[in-house]
This record gives C-alpha cells, structure tokens and sequence, in this order.
C-alpha cells in the first residue's frame, strides 16, 4: 500500500516535471479565469448551465477583442511600424550622445578610465541585433507565442467550466473533520488572490489609459504604443512605472523640438499618474487585498526577480501575499486550538 | 396555476443543480425573507459534501469558520459534559447549524455528527462576508433570522432572560 502511493506520487512529480512547459500557459489561463470568475458566478445565480455561461462569455470577448482591434488597431500598428523604422536612427542618435558622454567622462577623470566600457555602439548592438538569428529561431518564437494564444484561452475555458467539479471531487476525498478548516483557509487565498488579479488588470487599464491620454495631450509621439506599455509594465511593481516613464522620456530626447521641456512634461505627468495611482486608483481597484509591509513587498519583488526574472517580479506580491495569509490562518488556527486544550478537550461523543 | 415544462433548448441551458438549490434554501429558516434574486447569488457560493454515518462535521472547541445546511440525512448535536456527551439535538434536510462562525470567531460550543448517510451544504465566512460587501440586504434579512432564533434560544436557556429551570437545555446557534 504504502509501496504503491510512493509509486503513485513519483509518477504524479515525473509527469509534473515533463509537463513543466506548461507552467507559464497554466499560470496565465488560472489569472484569466479569475478575472472572468465574477461574470461566471453572475450566470451562476441565473442558474445558466456552466459550459452556456463560460461559451457566451468567450464569444463576448472574441467579439469586445475583434472590435477594439478595428478601432485600435490600425493606430498601434502604424505606431509601431513608424517606430521600428526610426528605430535604426534612434539607435544610432542614443549611441553618440553615450559615446560623447564617455569620452568627456574618460577625458574629465581619467582615473575612471579603466572602468569605463569601450566599444560604442551599445543600443546599436542591444536592439539591433535582438532579432533571432536563424529562420529557425524566428519560428520557435512565433510557435511559443502562438502556443501561448491558444493554450491561455483553452485552459481557461476548461478551468472556468470545470473547477467547480473538481472542487467537489477534492471536498468529497477529505477527511470530513477537515473540511471546515481547510476549505476555509482556500477560499480565503482564493477571494485574495481573485481581488488582486482583478484589481490589478483594473489598475493597468486605467493608468494605461490615463498615460496615453496625458501623452497624446503633451504632443508626445507614440501615445497608444507608450500608453499600451506603461499599461503592462504597471503590473511590475517599482520597476514597471519606471520602465515607462523611461521609455516615454527617451521618446521624447530623441524627438526635435521637444527639448528638456517636453521631458520635464513626462517626468510631471507621470508623477502625477503615480500619485493618483497610489492614492486613488489602487484604493479603489486592489483595495484591501494586500497587506503587505513595504520592506517585504520590496523584498518579495527583489527574490521574484532573481527567482524567474520578470514573471517573477509579477507574481511576486500575490505569491508573498498568500504565504502571508496561509501563516496568518495557520497561526489563527494554532492559537484557537491551544485555548480549546486548556479549558479541556470534550470526550468522546457516546452514539 | 400548473406549471408549464420548460422548452428544450432553455433546460438545456439551465443548471438543475442551482434550479433546485435556491427554493431548498428558500425554505431553511435562517434565509427566511431574502429576495429570490440574493437566495440565488447566496446559493451559488455553498459548497456541498458528502457525508457517512458517524463523521463529525466539528467538535466543540473547533474554529468555527462555515455554516452547514442539511440537504439530506441526519445530523446529531452533542455536547459535552463531566457526566459524558449528550445529544441536544438532531437536524434533519433544511435545517441550519454553524451558524455563529458567520459572525464571531469564537470556537463551536457543540459538537456535530452525521447520524445517517447524506449531504450538506457548506457557505464559508470569507464568501459570505465577500457577499454581503456588495448586497448589505442579505446581512440585514440573515441577521434578523440568526436574532430570532438567539432570542428563542435565550429564552429557553436557564437563568437567561427568566427561562424554564435546569434540565431544559436545547440546541442552540453553534
């Protein structure tokens, strides 16, 4: 017996360990399916069948996406096709303005010249020669990509629909005396982890919006690009709203005839974007799902990073936010059953 | 009136376990009075497990965290005492016990077992209080339920608001 659920587990880890490709797909379409879960629940009380509800839901959004990308479309797409072909010369513009700096540098202190880089040419080099270099490569990035579009939707689908099945398979396998607790310390996660994932994409959206309209309105090239991007990276906590007040104010450098007003412009605006985000949007869209203390958010950011880069980053907070909580309950949970024995366990009950 | 059957395609569409869920609820004296839309949104957040004969749902002393509806079967309230476990009670299909986690952290004050083979329904704090963020009606309408049965209980209680002598001790909220 006990032979066997060793064999059964070594199994269940070996094909975990073949199936790891799929984290990433699975990780995104569970994040998809929280934040489609409250117009399942919303379907639920109408008392729609389950596969009806999850169906209509993914043509309403197939149909939300085609729309958007025939209003939307043509100007990200034109803004990015002008970008890649300025990119080049943009390159090229960064790439003397850093040359002329380091040598001033070298020539000013010439103490610092051993530890100044050499070579030049770095952005040149840096995005320049990013693309993949084999035919082949540039059809295993489209394949993951591709992979990516259909897997997310597929397992959020089966996830939506299925998981309160499998909800009920697990509830009916647990040891009855542990339902209550058990169960009780899941959903907790589980409403934390639904509030943040939702909040979040709020968030994004809002100062995605916020930011492309504020650089439409300072004469800033690329608005829905720049605002697209700051967008997402505002889903990496510290480093995303630097990402892209970078990026914008880099825009505006190599743009003639902005000047350093045009950056101060960007700076402004998004401070301000900060500041409302922090003190308006967040309370209204995270709310109270994260309590985490400053130096543990920083931290949990920091080992995220190091951990598995970007995605790290993003998972971060909710991954330490739920370690946090299940300690809590946990903790709660010790506490209340230590009061019990001392005021003295009740006997066995008599049939 | 006699009830028309609904066309093919719309029982198709609908989910009969939340069909008969909701008017099951509807007749459990704690959700008394709540709208049939807020009885709907309500009984999409229980969960329901299955139970055997002598699995105990909790044990007096337990956190209480869920409050438990019986949709099938039988289940036993016992408490304990210096003398042994006696039962106080036995709740059949609608009956509600658990109730007290909803609304305080203290630990269960009986102990509940499952008499006969059958199923129960399970709504946790954290949705509730998810739920009523958002409808404050089905707080008002459950809080008035949960009154009127602490107030029936208090008054059978000895030494409680001028009740009956000792020896009359009965099931009360957990």
């Amino acid at each position: 017996m006990k032979a066997g659920r060793l064999l059964a587990w070594g199994g269940v880890i070996a094909l975990a360990w073949l199936a790891r490709g799929l984290a990433l797909p699975v990780f995104l379409a569970a994040a998809l399916a929280y934040l489609l879960s409250p117009a399942v629940a919303w379907a639920d009380a109408l008392a729609i069948r389950r596969s009806v509800a999850v169906g209509a839901l993914f043509a309403v959004i197939i149909t939300v996406l085609v729309v958007a990308g025939f209003l939307l479309g043509p100007g990200m797409v034109a803004e990015t096709a002008a970008l890649v072909d300025r990119l080049p010369g943009l390159a090229r513009q960064i790439d003397v303005g850093l040359n002329a700096a380091v040598r001033e540098l070298a020539e000013t202190a010439p103490a610092l010249r051993r530890l100044l880089p050499e070579g030049g040419d770095w952005v040149q080099r840096f995005v320049l020669n990013r693309g993949p270099g084999e035919p082949g490569d540039l059809f295993e990035h489209m394949g993951h990509l591709f992979l990516l579009v259909i897997l997310v939707p597929f397992f959020a689908f089966f996830l939506l629909r299925d998981m309160h099945r499998l909800i009920a398979l697990v509830m009916d396998r647990l040891p009855a005396q542990h339902v209550e607790t058990s169960v009780a310390v899941w959903r907790e996660l589980n409403g934390v982890i639904g509030r943040y994932i939702r909040g979040l994409v709020l968030d994004g959206l809002v100062v995605g919006a916020l930011a492309a309209l504020g650089l439409w309105a300072a004469r800033v090239p690329y608005p829905l690009l720049l605002g697209a991007f700051a967008g997402l990276a505002n889903v990496v906590p510290f480093v995303g709203p630097l990402l892209s007040a970078a990026a914008a104010g880099l825009v505006v450098v190599l743009t003639p005839g902005q000047g350093l007003a045009g950056v101060g412009r960007v700076v402004m605006l998004f401070l301000v974007i900060k500041v409302l985000d922090d003190t308006i949007i967040q309370p209204f869209t995270i709310g109270r799902s994260v309590h985490l203390h400053p130096a543990l958010l920083l931290g949990s950011v920091v080992v995220g990073n190091h951990a598995l880069g970007v995605l790290g980053m993003i998972i971060a907070v909710p991954v330490a936010t739920v370690l946090q909580e299940t300690v809590r309950l946990l903790l709660e949970h010790r506490r209340m059953l230590a009061r019990r024995d001392l005021r003295g366990r009740p006997g066995r009950l008599v049939a | 009136m006699f009830e028309q059957p609904l066309p093919r395609w719309l029982a198709w569409a609908t989910d009969p376990e939340q069909v008969r869920r909701a008017p099951f609820l509807s007749r459990s004296p704690l959700f008394t009075g709540l709208p049939r839309r807020l009885l709907a949104r309500l009984s999409t957040r229980f969960f329901e497990k299955a139970y055997h004969p002598g699995e105990v749902v909790f044990e007096e002393g337990d956190p209480g965290r869920a409050l438990f509806v019986v949709v099938e079967g039988a289940v036993e309230i016992t408490r304990a005492t210096p003398q042994g476990s006696y039962v106080l009670n036995t709740l059949g299909p609608g009956d509600a016990f658990g109730e007290l986690a909803l609304i305080d952290d203290f630990p269960r004050s009986a102990t509940a077992r499952v008499a006969t083979p059958g199923r129960l329904l399970i709504l946790y704090k954290s949705d509730f209080d998810a739920l009523m963020e958002g409808h404050a009606r089905i707080a008002v309408v459950m809080m008035r339920n949960l009154s009127r049965r602490l107030a029936i209980y208090a008054r059978r209680q000895p030494g409680v608001m001028g009740g009956p002598g000792p020896g009359s001790e009965t099931a009360g909220p957990l």
